[in-house]
């Protein structure tokens, strides 16, 4: 299998967002467009350049990106849909470094858009049932997790509060964040129950919004004379799907650390090179879970990194100094590019008040239901 | 006869409330899998015609559990509780539980069993775990 560090160099040379926000009647491509200006002009660059383009959304349905692209220009770019539930900007996102890398294409663009629209399950056509109703509910899952690390290792509501509330307060600086109200412990405790000890304010919210990346070879970096010092190389792109569950462990955690290990072999890092990463926290117990598959932290001690603060800005490697998907939102389509956003204004140290100081290696990652694990790590050469 | 909700996965275990639990057999791996479904052997692919269907006893322990607090599926009502359990040898699935939190303990016998439940106005018997001691 060819790896990305076998292919040639690809760079993020801009990114773009439309704020995450709760659902609203603005409309698909008013929010892309925006994305998709903003990475054009942080890229320095113009639309007709772009020559290939992936489109990551899951609710708003059939052809979303060429409708979109018309607003542009009718370049007669290559367009192509993605969808991968929660990792379809990612996936997105790895195709057009796949494209760029394989020497197809000098120029692509991955954006994800999205709206809380009629995202359907494609579980629920398989026609097979199971023993729980809520079998197939990803937070039930994690709660159980979180429930039984409880017992066996300490792991305590606290803890997940204490999750949620770092990202929730890094959200509260962040313009592109759904949720902007810095959070204690104490409120994220006191919010709604939900599942076991996991309260609502330790679950990403649903919303829309949208963010883009823009990919391109080292030949048109200097074609287009981009300054030299902001492009941001991809030094991995890894995606596994999960095997059958063995033993208690979480098929979709064992799937991450799989996924890390074989991105950090890619890029040549290790777990401690990292100085920044953006995970997938849908749920509180899982930053904790991810920070210890990742090896940021020793097995069982992923509490441990977080109450010691190797986890926030200015600690060892900050965790979802965006706000994570709990603070900054889960639109589904854009969240993976969401977070190639906030790594590359990190390597690029342009990230204001959320800055991690010195960054120059970052991981983004992501799990899309049923499930699969995405990761990216990117570089300041 | 009230129907069962879910007749696939199991089926009544004589004249109580007692339930089996139909597991697939592999004839081409020999490995067992839950639940036997229409699309073959999830463990080496083999086609349906080598999977035969296997109703085995309803006996799990009880591994994790917890309450939910909010309506999660349109099929419960909350507050109620679900759980791991490993069914058979190294098959750990999602249950529903009989009752409340207080009844249970990790590590404890529970037993698949039909209970009624109310799904678009009609009765039906649903697989609720209960306490061994109780079924």
């Amino acid at each position: 299998m060819a790896r990305l560090s076998d292919m040639r160099p690809v760079y993020v040379i801009g990114v773009g967002m439309h704020p995450y926000q709760f659902a609203s009647e603005t409309l698909y491509i008013d929010m892309g467009l925006t994305a998709v200006r903003g990475a054009l002009e942080d890229a320095g660059i113009a639309f007709p350049e772009v020559e290939s383009a992936y489109v990551g959304c899951t609710g708003i349905g059939m052809a979303a990106g060429r409708i979109m692209f018309n607003h542009l220009g009718s370049t007669g770019l290559a367009c192509t849909q993605i969808e991968n539930a929660s990792a379809s900007g990612s996936s997105a996102f790895q195709l057009a470094v796949l494209e760029v890398a394989s020497g197809r294409r000098d120029v692509s663009l991955a954006v994800g858009v999205d709206k809380t629209g009629d995202q359907v399950r494609a579980v629920q056509k398989e026609k097979v049932n199971r023993l729980s109703d809520t079998a197939t509910i990803p937070l039930v899952k994690y709660a159980l997790m979180a429930e039984r690390l409880k017992k066996e290792k300490g792991l305590s509501a606290e803890d997940l509060a204490m999750v949620a509330a770092k990202n929730h307060t890094n959200a509260s600086k962040n313009p592109n964040a759904q949720f902007r109200k810095p959070r204690t412990v104490e409120q994220v405790l006191n919010s709604t129950l939900v599942a076991g000890t996991t309260t609502s304010l330790m679950c990403c919210p649903r919303g829309e919004g949208a963010a883009a990346a823009i990919v391109a070879s080292e030949d048109a970096i200097r074609r287009l004379g981009i300054a030299g010092g902001r492009p941001i190389r991809v030094k991995a792109s890894v995606l596994q799907s999960e095997q059958p569950q063995v033993g208690r462990e979480i098929p979709s955690v064992t799937l991450a650390q799989r996924v890390a290990e074989m991105a950090y072999d890619e890029a040549g890092i290790a777990a401690s090179d990292l100085d920044c990463v953006e995970l997938h926290d849908a749920f509180a117990i899982e930053e904790i879970l991810y920070t210890e598959t990742f090896g940021l932290a020793p097995k069982g001690a992923g509490q441990h990194f977080l109450r010691d603060g190797g986890s926030a800005i200015g600690g060892q490697c900050c965790v979802n100094s965006s706000g994570g998907l709990i603070g900054q939102g889960h639109p589904l389509g854009p969240t993976g590019l969401g977070q190639i956003h906030e790594l590359t204004r990190q390597l690029r140290g342009e990230n204001g008040d959320r800055q991690q100081p010195g960054a120059r290696v970052g991981m983004a990652h992501m799990i899309g239901l049923g499930s699969i694990s995405i990761a990216h790590i990117l570089t300041k050469d | 006869m009230t129907a069962l909700e879910k007749p696939d996965l199991y089926e009544i275990d004589g004249t109580g409330p007692a339930l089996k639990l139909i597991f697939g057999q592999c004839a081409a791996c020999k490995e067992q899998h839950f639940p036997h479904t229409g699309y073959g052997c999830p463990r080496c692919g083999a086609r349906p015609e080598q999977v035969t269907p296997e109703a085995r006893d309803g006996r799990a322990t009880l591994l994790t559990f917890i309450t939910l607090h909010a309506k999660l599926a349109p099929g419960i009502t909350p507050p109620c509780v679900v759980a791991e359990a490993e069914i058979a040898p190294g098959m750990i699935e999602e249950v529903m539980l009989s009752g409340s939190a207080a009844q249970y303990r990790d590590g404890m016998t529970i037993v698949a069993r039909a209970e009624e439940v109310e799904r678009n106005g009609e009765t039906v018997l649903a697989c609720r775990f209960a306490p061994e001691e109780e079924v």
